[in-house]
């Protein structure tokens, strides 16, 4: 028998500035696993992320987390039941030290060690301000911030933006490392290959709807069926026609495979 | 002369903790808050009130300073509640309103400058010692001993402490803060409180010397603006500093006579030097092409 979901979405719908962008997104994120959310920009993927963790307040549906309802818990409160979140960009607290960041966060059995054994070169920094550190290095103390909070499920949002490939493949392990911890993780990435290589079951969003879900088996390799997926039939067709035209230049950053050393682009 | 100096610095301590307030609601809470002083008035004319009816001066002063930080702490949560999202010059404007409305309750409650001079309890009046023929109030040290101890707690707050730390990522990414845990609301609103409370308690230090009228007090919010921007709306010790010169510069004035009436003018003038100072090297079309 399956795991019950830590996280369970049903009929999830949320709004920007009164703009419906997610709507009735149904999805099940399973302990101890990687549950990859895909689909072109301005899908709607950080949205419902931010939906998820708060920022953005649902109007429909219901998001339960262990089985308990938080669709209507504040942030801070949805963070204390369990729910990390990594979110988009780099959001290190820059004035803090890379110990400070950890500790602001850390709940009663959250552990420092983890996240210092995880990325030792945060322990060679830790009393240095998270913003004199590299691009790399902010994330892992924003995603070692994320582990110290003791969760349940960790959301984490486009972490490979603008760092090095070098870098990309290092984080997207260590999520890997999280899931076998037990941690439930909802990964969204532009790096669609990689992500599906780490991930058990993956959503496809297209306009702020769910237009596939699956094993992630089913779409490694699979770009043509991607592309159908992120953009529906004639604009997959041109969007494909386009990458094979021109190999050098994307169709979209929504439908790359992988970063640019570590492998062949979305033809 | 120096009679006067020495006496401008019990208003040069008010004036460093009022510009302390508007710097810290402005780091913690990214808001520059025009109302602050206003709200103080309220709370300090509260306490006058009560000793007028007859109640004894502490129980006073602990109510007047909990109406101030009560009346503060609800415009933090309106601000949190309806304004979280909103840019910073929106919910400055906020604040003006409510200044202008605060003002306008406040003169009708407790009277004008003709009408509603209070008279403040003044325990700190009597001087402590001469030193070569200067008299030292006691005012001045009390003055310049809460402003040193509000300055070294806060810094030592933020710096050393479990809350400081809260405080200060809230201040950095309020929405990051929340998503780590900290209930990023709660503590905005209690910075809101502690800031009124604390204020309420600048002005009924400073209301002896500078008159007991609500307009008058209210009206310091340009006093502290303008101690706030020696420090940059950044730096505790600079606005320190920039409180006493300036209370400093007030008990000049004061002693000089065909200068005494234009008193009111100096923290304008410290505004506009300090304007100045800060845009000096900037090139036009850099500075001025948005």
């Amino acid at each position: 028998m399956a795991a019950a979901p830590a996280l369970a979405l049903a009929g999830v719908g949320v709004d920007r500035a009164d703009v419906p962008v997610v709507r009735d997104v149904t999805l099940d994120v399973a302990p101890g696993a990687v549950t990859v959310v895909l689909g072109a920009n301005g899908a709607g993927k950080t949205t419902l992320m931010d939906g998820i963790a708060g920022l953005a307040r649902p109007t429909t549906g219901s998001i339960r987390l262990d089985g308990a309802p938080i669709e209507r818990l504040p942030p801070f409160k949805r963070a204390r039941a369990g729910l990390g979140y990594v979110e988009q960009a780099r959001t290190a607290f820059r004035t803090l030290t890379v110990e400070q960041n950890l500790l602001v966060a850390r709940s009663g059995s959250g552990d420092l060690g983890t996240v210092y054994r995880l990325f030792p070169e945060l322990e060679r920094r830790r009393h240095l301000h998270a913003g004199h550190l590299s691009g790399g290095e902010q994330q892992m103390a924003v995603l070692g911030r994320a582990l110290v909070s003791d969760p349940k499920v960790v959301l984490i949002d486009e972490m490979s933006l603008g760092l090095a490939p070098k870098v990309v493949h290092r984080l997207m392990g260590t999520v890997a490392e999280l899931a076998a911890m037990g941690i439930a993780v909802l990964l969204i990435e532009q790096f669609a290959n990689l992500a599906l290589e780490i991930g058990s079951r993956a959503y496809v969003l297209r306009k702020g709807r769910v237009v596939h879900s699956g094993p992630c088996a089913e779409l490694r390799g699979a770009e043509d069926r991607l592309h159908e997926l992120y953009f529906g039939g004639r604009l997959a067709d041109a969007a494909a026609r386009l990458a094979r035209e021109a190999p050098g230049r994307e169709a979209s950053r929504g439908a790359s495979a992988e970063p640019p050393e570590a492998g062949s682009r979305t033809p | 002369m120096v009679n006067s100096v020495i006496a401008g610095l019990t208003s040069g301590g008010g004036y460093a903790l009022l510009g302390l307030c508007v710097v810290l609601t402005y780091r913690l809470v990214a808001v520059v808050n025009f109302a602050m002083t206003a709200v103080g008035a309220f709370g300090a004319f509260v306490m006058v009130s009560l000793t007028d009816a007859g109640l004894d001066v502490w129980s006073s002063l602990v109510l007047g300073a909990a109406s101030a930080a009560l009346l503060s702490a609800a415009l933090g949560a309106a601000l949190v509640r309806w304004f979280a999202g909103h840019r910073e010059r929106t919910k400055a404007a906020v604040t003006v309103a409510l200044y202008v409305a605060l003002t306008a309750v406040g003169l009708r409650l407790f009277g004008g400058t003709t009408t509603g001079a209070h008279r403040f309890p003044d325990p700190f009046g009597a001087p402590v010692f001469t030193v070569g023929g200067v008299v030292v109030p006691r005012s001045v040290l009390v003055s310049l001993a809460f402003a040193a101890l509000i300055t070294l707690g806060v810094g030592l707050l933020l710096t050393r402490t479990g809350l400081g730390l809260r405080l200060q990522a809230l201040s950095e990414r309020p929405a990051t803060a929340e998503v780590v845990g900290i209930p990023a609301p709660r503590l905005a609103v209690g910075v809101w409180a502690g800031v009124g409370a604390v204020t309420m308690l600048v002005i009924v230090l400073v209301a002896p010397r500078l008159g007991g009228d609500f307009s008058t007090l209210s009206g310091l919010i340009s006093t502290a603006l303008a101690v706030a921007m020696v420090g940059a709306f950044r730096s505790l010790p600079l606005t320190l500093a920039g409180g006493l010169v300036l209370g400093c510069l007030e008990g000049a004035s004061s002693a000089v006579e065909s200068i005494q009436k234009y008193q009111g003018v100096v923290p304008f003038l410290v505004i506009l030097v300090l304007l100045w100072w800060r845009s000096r090297g900037e090139v036009w079309d850099t500075a001025h092409s948005r």
